[in-house]
């Protein structure tokens, strides 16, 4: 349902904002026949109720045809973008559920304290911050005034390329047992995926702030200490637990955003990713290949809170029971 | 509501967060009043004209902020830039909430097929990617102050409905909303009267905070030289001029890239800090220091936030 209604506002917008991109597909000199057979390759010159059928007939054969600007299969250009993307956003998360869940807990069990007040300081900031303030910082400072890290790029030029698996490099370099590339990889990806965290783990602090404040005086809490149980075992069972139910939506949440929110740090980093192909595919009009993104990157929200859902369950029996709303 | 002038300057005074917010925004806005007010009368140089001689010069009494690479007063151009950087959010803001407000009272109100409609959009603008969707508008309208504006607001009214229509309905559930209906007091009236009231301090603390992720986002559009036309001073369209200069003259990056985000920080710290002044979950430690605010009557429910975008 979603899909089909995201769908229908990309055609929407395509076909609105500009009926005829042939020109700008076909290159600026090319002649009035090959803008034609452009045109009647992309079937532009129907009328829009024909192109919406094809519209849809490409999402049901799973087939988006060819680039008009590559001529290359638009499936195979997302198939090698994409997981360069999702390296570095699963890296990005690793770092962003650490930092934000941790740094949200200490600063909600220690509410008032200075600790607490700098750690709202410090995530409010980089929250702030601007991706680029962030990424061109981080290029200055660690590879220009201290070089400790690569400026860009995914993995050392010099090493013998190795045979694509998952298409991810740092898995392909296990899959293959070749620790070179493994930590050359791993090499390239610790900047773009700190700053990346760093920018972002701000409203999962926050949320885990707020969560443990709610939870931390509530009575299920008192009624646990009255019991008479440890406090490691309350703090762990009883807040902990309770505070990761609404953070885990807001951490899938976080991972559909950073799938198409990463543009402006792969282009800083020259990271081979989706969000910066898109961004080709937008500024030059190339609808065709924005639309399969779009569709990828909705399927990868989907698929978040799908896994969100999972973890739900695992945090609160009362949804895996079915007796959600019992409270 | 908020209604007492004091009562709000002891709400923002309250933390010492908010306080910067307070001093922040309203320097800026200030700055942005006087270079709108003066036509630009307020500014050393010329903020347009080229002058080679003085080309990329460090920061200096002169230039506080340096020149860019083609001798144009940095500061001169930065507070060019306010009106654009701080009016095209707050624009958005209030147009998004103006939007927010009538969608979200009318789907709340009215139920049924209404808010069936309402709400399915929504969620299917919520579930589209921000960015790739202002990107896909902005470089499709073509570059101009107005088009980028609206390729904002296309992205961002669709929290505002979802926080106004939990607000409506839960307002609406109240005997006082079910008595005024038994009084036969006019939908117009209750929404005047009742629903605004009540909703309002919720979307107030939302869309503070909103300007500075609004502005982040123009900005990120002009740093990818999306929507905003390449000569317009705009923030990001200046860290973006810079290219690969930047190793060079890293001040002509880090000035205005700092700048956006001391703006965007400080409508975040106003926007937490009026939030945690009305929030009344009441913490027990927190009472005495709340004390004198609830003397003066400002400690009031609040609903609850923005909805996360779960989408399925």
């Amino acid at each position: 349902m979603v899909l089909v209604g995201v769908s229908l506002i990309v055609f929407a917008i395509s076909h609105l904002l500009n009926p005829d991109p042939a020109h700008l597909w076909a290159g600026p000199r090319a002649s009035a026949s090959t803008i034609a057979a452009v045109r009647t390759q992309y079937h532009l010159d129907q009328p829009w109720w024909t192109q919406l059928y094809y519209f849809f007939q490409s999402y049901f054969t799973g087939n988006f045809g060819t680039d008009p600007q590559t001529g290359k299969s638009i499936i195979s250009e997302i198939a090698f973008y994409f997981p360069n993307t999702l390296e570095l956003v699963i890296a990005t998360m690793v770092l962003i559920v650490i930092l934000g869940v941790g740094l949200g807990y200490i600063s909600g069990m220690r509410y008032g304290s200075a600790a607490d007040k700098s750690i709202r300081i410090f995530y409010l900031t980089c929250w702030s911050s601007p991706y680029y303030l962030g990424g061109i910082l981080a290029v200055l400072v660690f590879t220009s005034y201290i070089p400790l890290f690569p400026s860009g790029g995914m993995y050392s030029q010099t090493l013998a390329p190795i045979s694509r698996f998952t298409g991810i490099y740092v898995l392909d370099a296990i899959v293959n047992l070749n620790g070179e590339a493994f930590l050359s990889g791993l090499y390239h990806l610790v900047l773009p995926a700190t700053v990346l965290a760093l920018l972002e783990f701000g409203i999962i602090a926050r949320i885990m702030r707020s969560s443990i404040l709610d939870a931390r005086w509530s009575t299920h809490v008192k009624a646990a200490r009255a019991k008479g149980l440890g406090e490691g075992e309350v703090r762990r069972n009883h807040i902990l637990r309770n505070a990761l139910i609404d953070t885990n939506t807001m951490i899938a949440v976080t991972f559909g955003f950073l799938l198409s929110g990463t543009i402006v740090i792969e282009e800083i980093f020259a990271w081979p990713g989706v969000g910066y192909f898109t961004y080709q595919a937008i500024v030059s009009a190339n609808y065709p290949v924005l639309i399969p993104c779009v569709l990828i990157f909705t399927l990868g929200v989907i698929v978040a809170n799908f896994i969100a859902d999972v973890f739900y369950s695992l945090l609160d029996p009362r949804i895996a029971l079915g007796e959600g709303g019992v409270t | 509501m908020i209604t007492s002038t004091t009562g709000v300057r002891k709400i923002l005074t309250s933390n010492a967060l908010s306080l910067f917010g307070v001093v922040t925004v309203s320097f800026f806005l200030l700055l942005t009043v006087a270079q709108v007010a003066s036509s630009g009368r307020i500014l050393p140089y010329d903020p347009f004209k080229p002058d080679f001689t003085v080309a990329n010069a460090s920061p200096s009494l002169g230039h506080p902020f340096g020149t860019d690479l083609l001798g144009r007063d940095m500061l001169s151009r930065i507070v060019t830039a306010l009106p654009i950087d701080i009016g095209i959010p707050i624009v958005t803001v209030l147009v998004s909430a103006t939007l927010g407000i009538v969608l979200g009272t009318l789907a709340a109100f009215f139920r049924g097929w209404l808010d069936e409609v309402i709400m399915r959009l929504t969620d299917m603008f919520m579930a589209f990617p921000q960015m790739i969707m202002s990107l896909a508008i902005a470089a499709t309208l073509g570059p101009s102050l107005i088009n980028v504006t609206l390729s904002l607001i296309v992205v961002w009214w669709p929290p505002y409905v979802r926080l106004v229509r939990g607000g409506v309905l839960a307002v609406a559930a109240e005997d006082y909303v079910s008595i005024s209906k038994a009084l036969n007091s006019s939908f117009l009236y209750i929404v005047r009267k009742d629903a605004i009231p009540n909703i309002l301090p919720s979307v107030l603390v939302y869309a503070t905070t909103d300007v500075g992720t609004a502005l982040l986002t123009l900005s990120t559009l002009g740093f990818l030289n999306v929507g905003i036309p390449p000569n317009a001073p705009e923030l990001g369209v200046m860290v973006s001029n810079v290219g690969y200069n930047f190793y060079l003259f890293p001040y002509q990056v880090v000035i205005p890239a700092v700048l956006v985000a001391v703006i965007v920080a400080g409508f975040s710290f106003l926007g937490e800090g009026i939030r945690e002044a009305l929030d009344v979950k009441l913490r027990p430690h927190l009472l005495f220091k709340k004390e004198s605010l609830k003397e003066s009557g400002l400690l009031k429910p609040r609903e609850e936030g923005p909805t996360p975008a779960v989408t399925n």
